[in-house]
C-alpha cells in the first residue's frame, strides 16, 4: 500500500489562507491506513484549519468529505459536481490521487495535504516499512524473497559493501544489510551456490517514470 | 554553544501564546466525558449522595473512553468549549 505522513500544519495553512472555500478531500484507502488522509483525518484536519481561521481572524469556509479511492476517477465523480463549488481542493490522498483529481476537476487547484512516500508492508499495526521498490525489472527469485534495491541503502546488485557492521547497515544501526539477510535466507533455502553468480547491471529504464502499461486481454475485448 | 547559535534555535522555537485576560466572574465552560462503567458511574453516586458540582460542566456519558474519538475534542472546541475533561 502507498504510505505518506501528514505535511506540517503551518505548511498546510499557508497554502489554504488565501482561499475563500475550501474542501478537506480524504481518500480512504491507503493513507487510512496510515493515519494520514483517510476521511477521519480530512475532518480533523478540516476541524483544525478552522479553528485556525477564527483564530486569525480570516474567513474561510472550510468543509470536509472523502472518497474511497482518489486514484480511479470512478470513485470521485459521483461527488465532482459538488467538490467544483470550491475554490481549493486539499486532498489528503497520496501523489497519484492528487494528480489524477487535477487533471480532471478542471480550473479549480488541487493541493497536497500529506508527503508521498513510498509503498509498504504493514508488519505491525501503526508500523510501515519498505520492502520493494518497484522498479519494474524484478530479482527476487534470486536474493531468496529479499529486494536489495529497497533494502540495501545503495542498492547494491552483488553486496554486501564494507560498511556491513554485525548484520546491520552503516546508514544506521536500525537498518538491517540486505545482503546479510540475503545470505541467511538463501543459507537456510540451501541455494547459497546462487549467491556465487554475479548479478548484471540493471536495465533501470523500466524503473523510469513516466511508466504505463495497458491490461492485454483487455485491449484485444475492447477491439 | 555560542550566541549565533543560540538565537537561531530561539527564532526556530515556537511563539508561546499570550496568556488572555480573563473578565471578571468568567467561568469556563467544561466537557465531561465520562465512561459509563467508572467515572459516570461516580458521577451518579455523588448525585445519590446530594453532592453539588459547578453548573458550568456538562457530561456526556461514553460506554467506554475508548470510543472518545479525536473529533469529538475538535467539535468541542470549535463549539466554544474552553476545557474536555476525560474520566475513565
Amino acid at each position: 500500500m502507498i504510505t505518506g505522513e501528514q505535511k506540517p500544519f503551518e505548511e498546510i495553512w499557508n497554502m489554504v489562507k488565501d482561499f475563500k472555500k475550501v474542501l478537506v478531500f480524504g481518500c480512504n484507502t491507503c493513507v487510512a491506513i496510515c493515519h494520514a488522509g483517510g476521511g477521519k483525518e480530512a475532518e480533523i484536519l478540516a476541524s483544525l484549519l478552522r479553528m485556525k481561521a477564527s483564530e486569525e481572524g480570516i474567513a474561510i469556509e472550510i468543509n470536509h468529505n472523502a472518497v474511497e479511492r482518489h486514484c480511479e476517477p470512478e470513485f470521485f465523480q459521483p461527488v465532482m459536481e459538488d467538490i467544483r463549488t470550491y475554490d481549493l481542493i486539499l486532498s489528503t490522498a497520496c501523489g497519484v490521487g492528487v494528480n489524477l483529481l487535477s487533471e480532471n476537476i478542471g480550473d479549480i487547484p488541487v493541493f497536497p495535504a500529506i508527503n508521498t512516500e513510498f509503498f509498504g508492508a504493514v508488519p505491525r499495526a501503526g508500523e510501515f516499512t519498505e520492502l520493494c521498490a518497484g522498479c519494474g525489472n524484478c530479482i527476487l527469485h534470486l536474493t531468496g524473497g529479499i529486494c536489495p534495491i529497497a533494502r540495501c541503502s545503495k542498492s547494491l546488485l552483488n553486496g554486501p559493501c564494507g560498511g556491513t557492521n554485525n548484520g546491520s547497515c552503516e546508514v544506521s544501526p536500525d537498518i538491517k544489510c540486505a545482503w546479510v539477510l540475503i545470505y541467511d535466507r538463501m543459507k537456510k533455502l540451501n541455494k547459497l551456490d546462487l549467491m556465487k553468480e554475479i548479478n548484471e547491471a540493471k536495465d533501470w529504464s523500466k524503473a523510469q517514470g513516466p511508466r504505463n502499461f495497458k491490461v492485454k486481454v483487455l485491449e484485444e475485448i475492447k477491439k | 554553544m555560542n550566541k549565533a547559535v543560540e538565537s537561531t534555535e530561539e527564532a526556530k522555537a515556537p511563539s508561546i501564546e499570550k496568556p488572555h485576560e480573563t473578565p471578571e466572574g468568567w467561568e469556563p465552560n467544561i466537557l465531561a466525558f465520562a465512561c459509563h462503567y467508572c467515572a459516570f458511574a461516580a458521577a451518579d453516586l455523588a448525585g445519590v449522595m446530594r453532592l453539588s458540582y459547578s453548573p458550568n460542566v456538562k457530561i456526556i456519558r461514553l460506554p467506554c473512553t475508548g470510543k472518545l474519538d479525536q473529533i469529538y475534542v475538535l467539535r468541542a472546541f470549535e463549539k466554544g468549549i474552553d476545557g474536555v475533561f476525560v474520566a475513565g
